[in-house]
């Protein structure tokens, strides 16, 4: 019986190895002040269709709505945010997600010293290239970081098998120690 | 799904799914021989493993938990194979989370040792397709079960993450259709091959 479970368990593995857990994520992205992203589960796709909100540190809703069919969201943030904006989802079966974006991606609270007003198109001109680059940056990096976002999470064949070693560890160790006990009557 | 993370659930509920939990645990170790061991170790080993496999449902993705096989072969035995498979997935792969074990192995074991201590003796007098059909039943109510637990501690530690019935059923019901299938075949087969697979440790002595 022992055998023949075990090769129902080692074909199940065979099947989990390109499957990864179900646990929701969100990615979120910010670029010119707007914030995008999707939701998704690892391994499991998008998640359709799902309410989202975003919340600001300092207090009050930014915007919220449903996932497209896609899992996508975006939504701009008008002004410099003095506090984190939290982007939240949530499938109202249990499965809930929240990402913190950072006061200084809103080019907000610990904001560059003011340049001094004598020069008023040299700051312009400053300012429209800081955007222009802070843009071009974020269009670069945001597949790298979707990247890494989904492998922070995917599960490793290793890890899987270990597991499984391990619980047969454990019982083991159990069996030794019933051994032991009764060995001492 | 049963995987509740870290930081949603108020303290309370914590420390009560904890208790609750420790005590079907202590149950569970309590009625431990060699033989539930290894019966034990292998179911733990198929939950752990088929939690992982997930399948994308709509807005949600689901995945299987084998309560009430758990519940029928193992009795309270269950708790402890759940918590071993929810502990590894925790600290491995951040699923659910350490603070939520307690809750979180409430859920998945506890409507599957209730759904075995009810069926599991006429699970095992029962031939034949009567036989299946209380397996299903068995293996559907696990599911249901944990469903309706995971949104009640959901709705008591955080009004806003109460998940929504319509929803919940959605997600939930095409899952104890295809946990009943899987847990009336498994049981047929365990009863035709080897009868002994369905008794839990205990119910002989």
């Amino acid at each position: 019986m022992i055998l023949r479970v075990l090769s129902v368990l080692a074909a199940l593995l065979a099947l989990s190895v390109p499957a990864e857990a179900h646990k929701l994520k969100l990615f979120a992205t910010v670029a010119n002040d707007r914030v995008s992203g999707y939701a998704f589960f690892i391994g499991g796709g998008r998640a359709e269709g799902v309410d989202w909100s975003a919340t600001s540190g300092s207090g009050g809703p930014i915007a919220s709505g449903k996932t497209d069919d896609q899992g996508n969201y975006a939504f701009a943030v008008p002004g410099p945010e003095a506090a984190p904006v939290t982007v939240s989802v949530d499938t109202h079966e249990g499965h809930m997600a929240s990402v913190t974006l950072g006061a200084e991606r809103f080019g907000g609270a610990p904001a560059p010293a003011a340049a001094p007003e004598a020069d008023p198109t040299g700051t312009d001109r400053d300012a429209h290239m800081a955007a222009l680059v802070e843009a071009a940056v974020a269009r670069q990096v945001t597949p790298l970081a979707e990247q890494i976002e989904a492998l922070q999470d995917r599960l490793r064949y290793a890890d899987i098998l270990s597991a499984l070693f391990m619980i047969a560890g454990l019982a083991g160790a159990g069996l030794w120690l019933s051994g032991r006990r009764k060995g001492e009557k | 799904m049963a995987h509740i993370p870290d930081g949603i659930l108020s303290a309370p509920v914590l420390i009560g799914g904890g208790i609750v939990a420790a005590a079907g645990v202590a149950m569970a170790l309590r009625r431990l021989d060699d033989r539930a061991i290894v019966r034990t170790a292998i179911l733990s080993a198929a939950f752990f493993t088929v939690s992982l496999i997930s399948v994308p449902l709509g807005p949600t993705s689901v995945h299987l938990m084998l309560g009430g096989l758990m519940g029928i072969m193992l009795g309270w035995g269950a708790a402890l194979a759940v918590l071993v498979g929810l502990a590894l997935q925790a600290v491995m792969f951040g699923i659910g989370g350490v603070t939520t074990l307690g809750v979180n192995t409430l859920d998945i074991a506890g409507p599957g040792v209730v759904m075995g201590l009810l069926l599991g003796p006429a699970i095992r007098r029962a031939t034949g397709t009567r036989r299946g059909v209380l397996a299903g039943v068995a293996g559907a109510g696990a599911v249901l079960g944990t469903g309706a637990l995971v949104s009640l501690v959901l709705a008591l530690s955080a009004p806003e993450y109460t998940p929504v019935a319509r929803i919940v059923l959605a997600t939930y019901v095409p899952l104890a259709l295809v946990e009943a299938a899987i847990t009336a075949a498994v049981v047929s087969f365990l009863a035709r091959t080897e009868p002994a697979a369905l008794e839990p440790s205990g119910a002989k002595r």
